[in-house]
């Protein structure tokens, strides 16, 4: 199977899962393109892991379809994963055979041959180590060598399930560094995470999951594009309610000494204004760069009605999700 | 498929279960075949030489190597969904259909292997105490179709060990319900049956343990060990062996082989990962 120029590397149509009482993934469609480094986003239990199975093969789905490389049936399915490198939840591998040995059962599968491993043990630098038994290696050495694994082959595509969980910032670091010059050397990467800031500095595409559905997809920069105002003022109570109600705001919260919102069309001067017109006086009104923490807790507080985990929100009078951040 | 096997094959050489279960079989064996050895140098009436041992070599201790090589099929088996690797082999690129094909084919690597450990164990005992001189053939067809019946005996525990591996995915639970079902489940529910609705009997004699069971008895084989058999049932006033058509089981093993296996087979591929 050859994937047609332009064919999307991974489309779903609706793609669904529904177990008895739950439904883990809800009618969802997205796709990825050649060479996008495209960030799985959503909190624990979102569906991200249960997408992977899917997109994989290994949980059938009860609902919708997908294609990889262009093809949906399931000899395609069966011929494009030896051009994928994915890893799913933990790095699964034989505990009593060496890191060297479980990569040989890989390379054995992928058909590839012994050269190969030492050179993608030496990219993860896990060289000196390879001798030594899966379950002595620490839980950064056992998702480095997944992540080695997921290189044999020099797959098309790449799949990583939450690759920098248990990690010391040092260790996420270093993935982060090998999953970005993968995606320098043209690599798709499907990457899901629940860690916003590492999706923020190492993809280029992003989708946010949340109780099984998509609730935002966009590039990295389209979604972190529109800035917020960020106000002060010496009664941060009322500033918080006429924000609240100001008509050209698509949402605000209170983030600690001062409150953002999202302006329809970022004039400041005329939000200053209007504010004035109300008696509010402001210490501070500028535009502020949006992180994609910022649009993850939009998005999943619009969806929900309330706040994401640790937050509290209520709906201000304007009709707009209003959050407090603590 | 075969580059799936050649995987098996590293994982099962290297890991550590292989080498105990083969050993502790290994040590049972050596340990039973040297005691059959040392009384036989003690009692003339009761010699241990070839080819007449062969009746102890292939006695009822080639079933605990049965027991082992199907303990080790299911630690083979169900420790992969335990670990993740059945998942992760199917990432890789395995279909399940090779991947399982690869488990299939370790069944009968692993029961020769244990069915070899006794006889090579055995055969160099006995040899030490045979007569090369007297010219008596070492081997025959008896102890070739003794077996052939065995590791078909071997091949049934197996395919349901690989068929118990598969539906539970996990090492414990399986070896237990394995246990259960080869020491008492079987008889337990065939006689309760049995009771129940004794027109169901001749049928339920052909219950897999109980159909496996009838390949393993040496003396049905070997017609000198039978009339020897025979001889000394008299002789002790014990109810004399009948010899027993081996057609039908040998067909009633490989149905309940292939069977388990199917079902197994279809029970892996219709879950998930």
């Amino acid at each position: 199977m050859t994937s047609v120029p332009g064919t999307p590397i991974i489309q779903t149509f609706g793609l669904s899962k529904r177990y008895r009482k739950t439904t883990a993934v809800d009618d969802i469609s997205f796709r990825v393109e050649p060479g996008q480094v495209f960030g799985f986003l959503g909190p624990n239990g979102a569906g991200k892991t249960t997408t992977i199975g899917l997109l994989l093969g290994i949980i059938t789905p009860t609902g919708g379809r997908f294609e990889l490389f262009g093809g949906g049936s399931a000899s395609d399915l069966h011929a494009a994963r030896r051009r994928i490198g994915a890893t799913l939840e933990t790095p699964n591998f034989y505990p009593y055979l060496s890191g060297r040995d479980n990569l040989r059962i890989v390379a054995n599968v992928k058909r590839r041959d012994a050269a190969e491993i030492e050179r993608v043990l030496d990219l993860v630098g896990l060289g000196r180590r390879a001798k030594h038994k899966f379950k002595a290696y620490s839980l950064g050495m056992k998702q480095r060598l997944a992540l080695a694994a997921t290189m044999l082959g020099d797959p098309e595509l790449i799949i990583l399930d939450e690759p920098a969980n248990g990690l010391d910032p040092e260790g996420m670091r270093e993935i982060r560094e090998i999953i970005r010059g993968l995606g320098e050397r043209g690599k798709t990467i499907f990457l899901s995470s629940h860690l916003l800031s590492e999706v923020e500095r190492t993809c280029t595409h992003v989708a946010i999951i949340q109780h099984g559905r998509i609730i935002r997809q966009d590039s990295v920069e389209d979604v972190t594009s529109h800035g917020v105002a960020g106000l002060r003022s010496a009664d941060l109570e009322a500033l918080a309610a006429a924000v609240a109600e100001y008509p050209g705001a698509r949402w605000s919260k209170r983030r600690g000494d001062r409150v953002v919102a999202e302006l329809e069309d970022e004039d400041l001067a005329v939000m200053n204004a209007w504010l004035a017109e109300r008696g509010i006086l402001v210490s501070h009104l500028a535009l502020e760069a949006r992180s994609l923490e910022d649009v993850f807790m939009e998005a999943t507080g619009a969806t929900e009605g309330d706040a994401a985990p640790g937050r509290s929100s209520d709906t201000g009078p304007g009709g707009h999700q209003m959050g407090e951040v603590p | 498929m075969w580059a799936a096997f050649r995987s098996e094959m590293r994982k099962m050489w290297k890991r550590p279960a292989t080498w105990v279960t083969l050993g502790l079989f290994g040590l049972m064996t050596v340990a039973d075949l040297i005691g059959e050895y040392r009384r036989a140098r003690k009692d003339p009436d009761d010699p241990f030489f070839l080819p007449d041992a062969w009746g102890q070599i292939l006695g009822q201790e080639v079933m605990v190597g049965f027991i082992f090589a199907s303990v080790l099929v299911i630690l083979l088996v169900a420790a992969e969904f335990s670990w993740r690797t059945a998942r992760q082999n199917v990432i890789d690129g395995l279909s399940k259909t090779q991947w399982y094909s690869a488990k299939v084919l370790l069944i009968p690597l692993l029961v020769a292997l244990f069915l070899a450990l006794r006889v090579a164990v055995g055969g160099s005992l006995a040899l030490a105490g045979t007569d090369l001189s007297a010219g008596a053939g070492l081997f025959g067809t008896a102890q070739l179709s003794a077996l052939g019946g065995m590791f078909v005996t071997g091949l049934g525990f197996a395919s349901l060990a690989l068929f118990v591996a598969v539906a539970i995915r996990a090492s414990g639970p399986a070896m237990a319900v394995w246990f259960a079902w080869f020491a008492f489940g079987e008889r337990l529910v065939v006689g309760g049956l049995g009771t129940l609705f004794e027109g169901l009997r001749p049928v339920l004699k052909w219950a897999p343990i109980m159909t496996f069971d009838r390949l393993r008895d040496y003396i049905q084989y070997d017609p000198e060990a039978f009339r020897r058999a025979s001889e000394w049932a008299v002789e002790h006033e014990r109810p004399v062996p009948e010899l027993e058509a081996l057609g039908p089981a040998f067909a009633g093993s490989f149905v309940w082989i292939a069977a388990l296996l199917l079902f197994g087979w279809l029970w892996y591929r219709k879950r998930d990962l």
